[in-house]
């Protein structure tokens, strides 16, 4: 905490102090103290619901805990593990799916809300009606917004099909062919690309107009504003987007769940790794084996969280004269 | 001013009140009222004769309050899964037979034998079949409701599309080939694939399992130790069923656009289109079309009830149905172990109201048009006016066969679907295909009955 202010005058004479002066001295004498009791809630918020359940996920994984486990469950050390990385086929093709999935879905949805907020960001008549109007696809829930897709992608009554008919396009089988169905599923996911655009907007927003005053005294056009000033100037922001789009896209589930089966489709083609999670656990009852999918899946996502901000040293630039100074 | 509250308050109690929305005490109950919380699947047009089954029984049991708990399909396993491993699970829960062994061998619902015992319930009045299949390492767990006879062993067609294809409407076909040959005149393509199917063989594991029994084949040993699926009889009926695909419906990926968004429950459905000629079936179909196209179900000349067709080049194949194998084989009503002996007590009495009470389980299945597992409902001569075709439901019902299964049943059946679809879509043989899912699934097998033995 600052300790630049003045601290209260202490009183020096035998009389007590007014109340409002008592109280101040407390708070300034406390200030520490405090500070942590606001900080408490969340603390607590994390110990309990995100740290004790991570530690208890991590022992679940070196035992054999099923369903109706009464008491210790039994521990097995790393058979889990063995298993998973020996005999367990889905293991490899749910994550092979669910990095395919991300590795097209990130950076099309990164490029798509990257591109729409540079539009939002235009000087043009009506900018707050198209902010919202672009904005609203994302308030739509994920649920509705997946039902609303299956629909769309209906071989048979789709639109998207018809009109591929009616343009002479040979109809694709979005959700039956075993090709198609991850392609699908990145589809859909640019649907909730509002939130990225969002934080884009807001970094565009940010960048001083006396930048793009210079380069334009330099006799620079749009092409050049946009690759010596904006898009250095948004590495934060894209650097921001990318890890939480990475996170969620190893993480994807519930589209991929209301859209298809629990098998993921026609030969599990699109059984992301969440989605086996789910299986283990709720259908197999296996639950300390689910439990070390899940350690895999976040040590997965941890080393990659590392890799990614480890280079951005080398790409993110904070405008104080340093790149990756984070 | 007060009075005003008073009198309004009142008024919002009556209508409260008068629209059941207020948990009312048990009437005429001296004793202290027990709630059961009735985990149960029996929504759509089936929740209004669940509610009257629960009003009968509570009249007959003023003590017992029963809160019905009708669950949504979607997270189905999910939900059941953690509410019966919570420690505060429901009074009673609807669980299918993989679902009731699992959660005996784990430990998390009780045996019912004691309660049969002391109730004095006569399990005689059960078909030995549906009964049967309700036992786990000889302790029963719960009573059968509905049937799980009847799953497998029923098609319904439609009459004009018969008809229309040049064939009589009055003789199904009766064996794979003649099914294959009616199929053939009467499915129609267009661009966006399959306008108008005959029939779809399926393609998962439930849909082969039920085609190996028409072609004289196991799935299992009849001690649920060693899988057979993998007979001369097995890998012909694969086979089968994929050329049927092949050949007459373009291909696996036709059928499921085919049948993509439709379901049957809700009235969404090709056959209620006559797009569909020949259906599998199973007896729940009776009360939905009922419910979803009352004027078609009065229409006898409209539609029909034929059994699952043979392999009529085995001479040993003959009509089959199979019980208890699938996931909505063998429904049972059972209780968790963690209740105290009165609920668990009032839990087992609602249950044998389900099961054997006339007003119970017989008369909501009797609106429904579907069989029950008690044999004498069965025998109601009223069937034959509800249901136009009851006496081929009978006929398909004596042809069950039970099929024996283990708490890992379900890691099995994923085995086998997977190796099944990639046979469909080509990757692998059918001989391939079933030896491999054999071989695997074995394992599975072996190593819980060595845990079990051990």
């Amino acid at each position: 905490m600052a300790s630049g202010s003045a601290a209260p005058a202490l009183q020096t004479s035998g009389s007590r102090a007014p109340l409002r002066v008592r109280l101040s001295e407390f708070w300034f004498r406390h200030r520490s103290l405090i500070g942590f009791l606001f900080i408490l809630p969340w603390f607590a918020g994390f110990i309990i619901f995100d740290l004790m359940p991570f530690a208890y996920n991590l022992y679940l994984s070196f035992t054999d805990y099923q369903i109706g486990t009464i008491g210790t469950p039994p521990w097995i050390g790393l058979e889990n593990y063995a298993e998973i990385f020996t005999e367990d086929k889905l293991f490899s093709k749910s994550l092979y799916n669910t990095v395919y999935y991300l590795g097209f879905s990130v950076p099309l949805k990164l490029l798509f809300a990257f591109f729409i907020a540079l539009l939002l960001n235009m000087r043009v008549r009506g900018m707050q009606l198209y902010r919202t109007l672009f904005y609203v696809p994302s308030v739509v829930p994920l649920v509705a917004a997946t039902v609303i897709f299956a629909g769309l992608l209906n071989t048979r009554y789709g639109l998207f099909n018809q009109l591929f008919v009616l343009v002479g396009i040979t109809p694709v089988r979005w959700l039956s062919s075993p090709d198609w169905i991850k392609p699908s599923l990145i589809i859909l996911s640019l649907w909730g690309f509002g939130g990225q655009m969002i934080i884009f907007l807001a970094g565009l927003q940010s960048i001083p107009d006396d930048l793009y005053e210079a380069v334009a005294i330099d006799g620079g056009n749009s092409w050049h504003r946009l690759r010596h000033i904006t898009a250095p100037l948004m590495t934060p922001t894209i650097f921001f987007n990318l890890l939480i789009g990475v996170i969620g896209g190893f993480q994807v589930f519930t589209q991929v769940f209301i859209m298809l089966d629990v098998n993921g489709g026609p030969l599990q083609s699109g059984l992301v790794f969440m989605l086996h999670v789910y299986n283990k656990a709720f259908r197999d009852f296996e639950f300390g084996y689910a439990a070390a999918l899940s350690t895999i899946l976040f040590s997965i996502i941890f080393v990659l969280t590392v890799a990614l901000v480890y280079t951005s040293n080398r790409w993110v630039f904070y405008g104080d004269g340093e790149e990756g100074n984070t | 001013m007060r009075y005003s509250l008073f009198v309004r308050l009142t008024i919002v109690l009556g209508i409260l009140l008068s629209l059941g929305l207020v948990p009312t005490a048990a009437q005429d109950c001296t004793g202290e009222v027990i709630e059961l919380e009735f985990m149960n699947w029996w929504g759509a047009a089936r929740e209004a004769l669940m509610d009257e089954l629960i009003g009968h029984f509570q009249a007959e049991n003023p003590c017992i309050r029963i809160i019905n708990q009708i669950q949504p399909w979607d997270n189905r396993s999910e939900l059941l899964a953690t509410a019966a491993a919570s420690s505060n699970p429901p009074g009673i829960i609807m669980t299918t037979r993989p679902e009731t062994y699992q959660f005996a061998i784990s430990g998390l619902i009780i045996p019912i034998d004691a309660f049969v015992e002391e109730a004095g319930t006569d399990l005689s009045v059960f078909y030995d079949g549906e009964i049967g299949i309700q036992y786990w390492n000889g302790q029963l767990y719960g009573l059968p409701m509905p049937s799980a006879g009847g799953l497998t062993g029923m098609f319904i067609y439609n009459k004009g599309m018969m008809a229309d294809a040049g064939f009589d409407p009055e003789n199904p076909p009766k064996t794979w080939q003649e099914l294959e040959e009616m199929s053939m005149a009467i499915t129609q393509g267009d661009p966006l694939g399959i306008d108008v199917m005959g029939a779809s063989v399926g393609s998962g594991d439930s849909n082969f399992v039920s085609w190996l029994y028409t072609n004289n084949g196991k799935y299992v040993t009849d001690d649920g130790r060693t899988l057979t699926f993998n007979s001369p009889e097995g890998i012909e009926t694969l086979e089968w069923m994929i050329n049927f695909t092949n050949n007459i419906n373009g291909g696996v990926e036709n059928v499921s656009d085919f049948f993509q968004d439709t379901s049957f429950s809700e009235g969404d459905h090709p056959f209620y289109d006559n797009e569909l000629a020949f259906l599998g079936v199973n007896t729940s179909f009776f009360g939905h079309y009922k419910v979803n196209a009352p004027e078609k179900y009065d229409d006898t000349s409209h539609w029909g009830v034929m059994l699952r067709p043979y392999n009529g080049d085995n001479p040993d194949a003959s009509h089959a149905g199979v019980t208890g194998y699938g996931f909505s084989g063998g429904w049972a009503y059972t209780i968790p172990a963690v209740h105290p002996s009165e609920k668990q007590a009032a839990a087992y009495k609602f249950a044998e109201f389900i099961g054997v009470h006339p007003l119970g389980g017989c008369a909501f299945l009797f609106a429904q048009s579907r069989p029950s597992p008690v044999r004498e409902c069965n025998e109601n001569p009223a069937y034959y006016d509800a249901n136009p075709y009851w006496a081929t439901v009978l006929e398909g019902l004596a042809t069950d066969t039970s099929v024996p299964i283990t708490p890992v049943q379900g890691q099995i059946a994923e085995v086998l679907s997977n190796n099944i679809e990639e046979a469909f879509f080509g990757m692998k043989s059918a001989e391939d295909a079933l030896n491999d899912a054999a071989a695997e699934g074995q394992a599975i097998l072996d190593e819980f009955w060595n845990e079990f033995d051990g």
